[in-house]
């Protein structure tokens, strides 16, 4: 088999050979670039986490231990660390931030904060191992195994190369093994390499490799059937060029049409406005009416009382909590109008291999939409854990000493798995 | 010239008796007309969506009622990023760019919404728009339908027998070229309709969209050329075949994709987080407005007393806490503009380095001009978030001066104490209605036009290197 496999590089044309080795390039520089994004992300994080620290401090210098001053200005930082396989996909500089800050004020004015990223690099689409594996390794496959019958038969020499004996095992078996295992070794190589940069887990690794075996599996199953036909090779070609722009970007982008239009949501311009009504009719209700309506939410706070002309802070996070209750329903109900699109994409991955191998790796990159909105629901869980942190002191009039503010919660602690147990994540 | 068409025509018979370019070209009308329709319905929506969504906001902020001026500064307003008629065309950066900010007072905030976030994953596969089928359907097809024309026939030996019977190589390829141009005008049909339709509604768009229309028939005529060019000089069909399609691939799907990975690395943009955290600290050093032995606040309040020759604020003829909040906001808004501006150089920047890939891979240069003359390119955005800042500025130091001038500073000062105070510290809500509402227009046409011109350079640049080419080519097989 050595042998044969070989005899088969040494046949291999020059151009076929130099495809191989710059499939290989290209995912090396995609993993290099993957690699890249990933530390700069954990940088990004790290940096805002030191500069928020300073932040506090400079606020605790002011707000001399009143709860209230520091629900107001003091920021949480909260973030998406990339995971150990996020260079296959990652996401810096999209529209969802990895790392943004919250305030204790009303989460929905927030919560769908866009990063400041450029729209037209987000448009044009990225350069990463998802890509090279998705879109360029299949046209290589093709190209190198289109003809692997008609080419011979075009060249006169396929019914002497058939009347060998056992021409299948000697001939046929080694040429492609010989060549898609290429094409296979050309991104496991540089996918082998990122992983162990990463320190990533090896079951993970493992999946991501059985990914990219998988989808070269599907396009090797699709061009030998196409191979097998009795056409010309030029033909051939084409048919499979075909396919892969239909199943790769005709298919898709059709469906998301679709997907869109049969799936409406609700308009978030007027959900964000009724959320700013809400919060700000607080100022003119009655104190009292406001927080009766705390109260029935939060009886523990019973006895508190606010009325008279004083602003007073409680009051203030009273109705900043209310007029998120206003549109909680609607702004989750919207998430889950997402999640249903993304769903419908997932149910069309499974017709087409191809995409439901590029929707796996965003998962295991965890560039999804389903990560996006996994986040914005721990931001909820964490935001309500940070208001309930500080209505003690806001509705007891308890200052906050520094180890009060020091105690606050964190959303490193909050990501630990003690941290994020099941009970709490129903909102 | 007439031997060029009878040439052509016969080339048109042969495609039409290609079983598998009919079928391409079916299904490609098919595609162009459902991208045709649902952009321009989608389109239509969201441009009705939005308009609503800033008259509501607008109407919201009218009929706010009596108030104290600071309270309308936290209750702001929104702005809303209006779509052009071209969008249907090409709505470019529009999903992936926020079409709606927040404007209140302290704070400049992060753009929301837009499609990019709200869509499942199948978005980063391409939108399926009249632009996106000119830039990478279309050249695919009319590769498919063109790749064997000239070798085929050499290959069949027809080419050299026809050049003894006195046809002229040059007018045989000119012949074919024509041909295929044809086909890329029929393929190019549907969209352009598109691109005409949308001009109709809006006479006033008629004269970019026809430039538009110009760089797509430049952009589709470089492949025909690039098509006819290969199909010439390639040994045999097959690698002709092979030829174009990796060029397919490379110009139009790798270049742009690896341009932007080499343009996000190069000139590396800041989170909105650790901007907004450096102007927090920038904003300390310029005048802590909490801490009331702060120098520049103290000096600012020195300045007026001396000015107005009084020695206590509440001496002053205006009010003294509206004046301090102007002030505190023409800081912050100092800071905002600059990091806004540093913000929108770096991705201009990164802008540049594309445009400058697009001599290299002139799908750049094309999808560059098409969003340009759209007016939903990078340039639009950063003209509506430019636009949205300075209205926030603008509404914002109005309500502080309302602050300053109709807010008596006694009733200020007492409004947390004294319900009459509190009553009196407010302003008529008649204040509001006056407040002129957020317009934006978008980028003029000139500037449009000008967006569009690194685009189509690229791409003239292009069709002179391969008409020279070809026009060698001639030269060649005839001798």
């Amino acid at each position: 088999m050595i042998a044969a496999l070989a005899r088969e590089w040494r046949l291999l044309a020059g151009p076929a050979r130099l495809g191989l080795i710059v499939l290989a390039a290209l995912a090396s520089v995609a993993v290099a670039l993957g690699l890249a994004d990933a530390a700069a992300t954990r940088a990004d994080i790290a940096r805002v986490g030191a500069l928020e620290a300073r932040e506090t401090q400079s606020i605790a210098a002011f707000a001399k231990g009143d709860a209230g001053e520091f629900g107001y200005y003091r920021n949480f930082p909260v973030w998406r660390a990339p995971g150990d396989l996020a260079f296959l996909a990652p996401a810096r500089g999209d529209a969802v931030p990895a790392v943004m800050r919250i305030r204790i004020l009303a989460l929905e004015g927030q919560i769908n904060d866009n990063e400041t990223a450029n729209p037209e690099l987000l448009l044009t689409g990225r350069f990463d191992f998802a890509f090279v594996t998705l879109y360029l390794a299949p046209l290589l496959l093709i190209a190198l195994l289109h003809d692997l019958w008609s080419g011979e038969r075009e060249a006169g020499r396929l019914a002497a190369l058939d009347s060998l004996p056992r021409a299948r095992h000697r001939l046929w078996s080694p040429r492609v093994v010989l060549r898609a295992g290429g094409v296979a070794l050309a991104l496991l190589v540089p996918l082998a390499v990122g992983g162990l940069i990463e320190g990533t887990a090896p079951l993970r690794l493992g999946a991501a490799a059985a990914l990219v075996l998988a989808s070269l599996g599907f396009w090797m199953i699709v061009t030998l059937g196409v191979a097998r036909v009795h056409a010309a090779s030029a033909t051939q070609a084409a048919v499979l060029a075909g396919l892969w722009f239909a199943i790769t970007l005709v298919v898709p982008a059709a469906a998301h049409l679709a997907i869109n239009a049969a799936v409406a949501l609700a308009d978030a311009a007027a959900i964000a406005r009724e959320n700013r009504e809400e919060v700000h009719a607080g100022w003119d209700r009655p104190k009292a009416e406001t927080m009766a309506r705390f109260v029935a939410l939060y009886p523990a706070y019973r006895d508190q009382s606010a009325n008279g002309t004083a602003f007073e802070w409680k009051w203030y996070f009273a109705f900043q909590q209310l007029g998120d209750d206003a549109v909680v329903t609607d702004s989750v109900a919207r998430d889950a109008g997402i999640a249903r699109r993304e769903a419908w994409a997932q149910r069309l991955g499974w017709l087409l291999p191809p995409l439901k191998a590029a929707q796996t790796m965003q998962q295991l990159a965890g560039s999804d939409v389903t990560a996006d909105l996994a986040f914005k629901t721990q931001v909820r869980v964490f935001h309500r854990r940070l208001r309930e942190y500080h209505y003690p002191y806001m509705f007891g009039g308890r200052p906050m000493d520094d180890t009060d503010v020091a105690g606050a919660p964190d959303f490193a602690t909050f990501l630990s798995p003690v941290g994020t147990n099941g009970t709490d994540l129903g909102l | 010239m007439s031997r060029v068409r009878a040439i052509a025509v016969a080339q048109l018979r042969l495609f039409g008796r290609s079983r598998l370019a009919v079928v391409a070209l079916v299904l490609l009308a098919m595609l162009s007309a459902i991208a045709a329709i649902t952009g321009a319905a989608q389109a239509s929506r969201m441009a009705a969506d939005r308009a609503t969504a800033q008259v509501a906001a607008n109407t919201e902020f009218a009929n706010q009622p009596d108030r104290h001026p600071h309270r309308m500064v936290h209750y702001g307003t929104y702005a809303l990023r209006p779509l052009g008629p071209l969008a249907a065309f090409d709505p470019g950066v529009d999903a992936f760019a926020g079409s709606l900010i927040y404007l209140e007072g302290h704070r400049q905030n992060a753009t929301t919404l837009g499609a990019a976030r709200e869509s499942s994953g199948l978005i980063r596969f391409g939108q399926l728009t009249p632009a996106f089928v000119l830039r990478v359907l279309v050249p695919l097809l009319l590769v498919f339908v063109g790749f064997a024309m000239i070798v085929a026939e050499r290959q069949a030996g027809l080419f050299t027998l026809q050049l003894t019977h006195g046809a002229n190589a040059g007018e045989l390829i000119a012949g074919k070229a024509l041909a295929l141009a044809v086909v890329a005008g029929v393929a190019a049909l549907p969209a352009l309709a598109a691109l005409g339709w949308s001009a109709a509604q809006s006479p006033a768009e008629a004269g970019i969209a026809a430039l538009m229309a110009l760089a797509a028939l430049l952009w589709l005529g470089l492949w025909v050329l690039g098509i006819t060019l290969v199909s010439a000089r390639a040994r045999s069909a097959q690698s002709a075949l092979m030829a174009l399609v990796l060029a397919w691939a490379v110009l139009v799907v790798l270049v742009p994709r690896a341009a932007a990975g080499v343009a996000a690395l190069a000139h590396p943009l800041p989170t909105k987080a650790e901007t907004d955290l450096i102007i927090h600290q920038e904003l300390r050093a310029l005048g802590d407005s909490h801490n009331p032995n702060d120098p520049h606040f103290a000096e600012f309040k020195a300045g007026l007393l001396k000015r107005y020759g009084v020695s206590r604020v509440e001496d002053l003829p205006f009010n003294f806490r509206g004046a301090l909040s102007a002030e505190g906001e023409r800081l912050t808004s100092q800071l905002f503009a600059r990091h806004a501006a540093d913000t929108a150089a770096v991705q201009m920047q990164q802008h540049r380095l594309l445009a400058l890939v697009g001599v290299i891979s002139p799908a750049v240069g094309f999808a560059q001009a098409s969003m340009a003359g759209a007016a939903t390119d990078l340039a639009s955005h950063i003209a509506f978030l430019d636009a949205a800042e300075a209205h926030r500025y603008r509404l914002i130091q109005s309500l502080n001066g309302l602050h300053t001038y109709q807010v008596r500073g006694a009733d200020d000062a007492a409004r947390n104490k004294d319900p009459i105070a509190e009553r009196q510290s407010r302003v008529s809500a008649r204040f509001w209605a006056d407040q002129k509402p957020f317009q934006h227009a978008g980028p003029t046409m000139a500037d449009r036009m000008a967006g569009m011109l690194p685009g189509l350079a690229a791409m003239l640049l292009w069709a002179v290197l391969l008409s020279w080419q070809l026009v060698r080519s001639g030269r060649q097989e005839q001798s």
